[in-house]
């Protein structure tokens, strides 16, 4: 049944607007917003159960950057799936909205960290004319994301402090995008097409073939 | 935590107008928006506490207006508190440039902070999605798509409640090791995208099924911008005006980085 749409444009042939492959379906809309939605829960039950651990983080503040990558996974996740323009953006501002709803401490404000780590991972997509999805890309648009992460965290929360400190910030927070954004999310969608998930989608094909 | 928030039925249209509604609430969430973003990129630039004292002092003004239980508050003040505390002491042991710029960080935060928090406590997402749509033009295929996503989200705890409990009929349990809580918790949340990704799946097609997003819309809910919406939003910019000539005045305004 969800898997019946092997062609690549269901929505009509007559549409006029941008080639087929760059078209945002029905689909593609729900499911970047789904994946998006099940994030936010991750990361909310991921801030219940190990709470403990984050006070550890306060003892020396660069260390959180080391988990900065669990957070950006649906601004690479997402476009690795739907494979549309916008959809990093589109995502990781969804994630965004769900930890709003679930109480986050910044309330609204959130959303303007969702939209800059969208545009950061989005410009990589954006770059490539949405036509690469290697490893070596999601890796790219996860460090990506990770630098407008940090500029927002430095310029908001750590403005004051020294230089090199800064760099460093930058660069963990950079690695952890690289693995746990960027490997991660295309091992993830990897996953999710071995498991029969992806079956309405172009990002199935690659990924099965690949085998 | 407000779990609750999302699983209001999705038919529910705005509560009714009247004047039990306290006012924070009754303003256009596009409006809220708005100011919150103002607050935000208005007080980027200076880290000194005065700018952000100004514009903190107006939005705790407007608590009262939310009309939010003590319970609500606490739940949002202290983690918000705890969080700027500990950001303000990081920048204080830290930071190049003295306790007067860490408190100023740390006032900065909460005054971008508190607007955005009141926003969202007083926001609807079914009000907040019409008001996009309405009044910000924002296109109609994501903007009600991310909201059908957003009704699924009371479904994916339920499955991760599920996947939990068949993980422990199966005797998976990770006890005090953390590093194995954290492999066990990676492979729910595998499970629990998989879960996702196919519910949106058969989302998307029952949405198709009736035609979604193939014509014009017509709106049940009509999200009405009132001159206090448009008061709400020149409020926002004109305090934080304010805040940054009352700073300049005073000869403590401090550029970020600066």
């Amino acid at each position: 049944m969800t898997g019946s749409v092997s062609s690549p444009s269901p929505e009509g042939a007559s549409a006029p607007g941008p080639a087929p492959r760059l078209r945002w379906r029905t689909v593609d809309i729900v499911v970047a917003a789904t994946v998006a939605a099940a994030f936010g829960v991750v990361f909310w039950l991921w801030n219940v159960t190990f709470a403990a651990v984050s006070g550890l983080f306060l003892v020396f503040p660069p260390s959180q950057g080391l988990m900065m990558g669990v957070w950006l996974i649906p601004a690479v996740l997402g476009p690795l799936i739907v494979r549309r323009p916008g959809a990093a953006v589109f995502t990781e501002l969804v994630a965004a909205a769900v930890s709003v709803l679930f109480g986050s401490a910044s309330g609204l404000a959130i959303l303007l960290l969702g939209l800059l780590q969208g545009a950061g991972a989005e410009a990589v997509f954006a770059a490539t004319r949405y036509r690469s999805w290697r490893p070596l890309t999601a890796v790219c648009a996860g460090v990506a994301a990770g630098i407008t992460t940090t500029t927002y965290g430095l310029v908001m929360n750590y403005p004051t402090w020294p230089i090199a400190w800064m760099l460093g910030y930058y660069a963990v927070i950079g690695l952890s995008a690289a693995l746990i954004a960027g490997l991660g999310s295309w091992y993830l969608v990897r996953g999710l097409a071995q498991a029969g998930a992806l079956a309405s989608f172009p990002s199935a094909r690659t990924h099965l073939d690949r085998r | 935590m407000s779990t609750a928030a999302p699983s209001r039925p999705a038919g529910a249209g705005p509560a009714p107008e009247g004047p039990r509604r306290p006012w924070l609430s009754r303003a256009n969430p596009a409006a809220k928006l708005i100011a919150a973003f103002v607050a935000a990129i208005g007080l980027i630039v200076a880290i000194d506490p005065v700018t952000s004292g100004v514009v903190l002092a107006v939005a705790l003004a407007l608590v009262p207006f939310a009309r939010l239980g003590r319970r609500v508050l606490l739940r949002l003040g202290v983690p918000l508190l705890l969080m700027s505390l500990s950001i303000g002491l990081v920048n204080a042991v830290v930071g190049e440039d003295g306790p007067v710029a860490a408190l100023g960080v740390a006032v900065r935060l909460l005054a971008i902070a508190v607007p955005g928090v009141l926003a969202a406590a007083t926001t609807d997402p079914t009000e907040m999605a019409d008001a996009l749509v309405q009044r910000l033009r924002v296109p109609e295929r994501p903007a009600m798509g991310a909201l059908a996503a957003l009704r699924l989200l009371p479904l994916l705890a339920g499955q991760w409640r599920t996947l939990s409990l068949a993980r422990r009929a199966r005797g998976l349990d990770a006890g005090a090791n953390p590093v194995r809580a954290g492999a066990l918790f990676a492979g729910k949340t595998f499970a629990l995208l998989v879960r996702a990704v196919r519910t949106g799946t058969l989302l998307a097609t029952a949405m198709d099924a009736r035609a979604f997003g193939t014509g014009p819309r017509s709106h049940a809910r009509v999200s009405v911008w009132r001159a206090s919406d448009t008061a709400l939003v020149a409020g926002s910019v004109a305090v934080v005006a304010a805040g940054h000539a009352l700073s300049i005045a005073l000869g403590t305004w401090q550029v970020l980085f600066g």
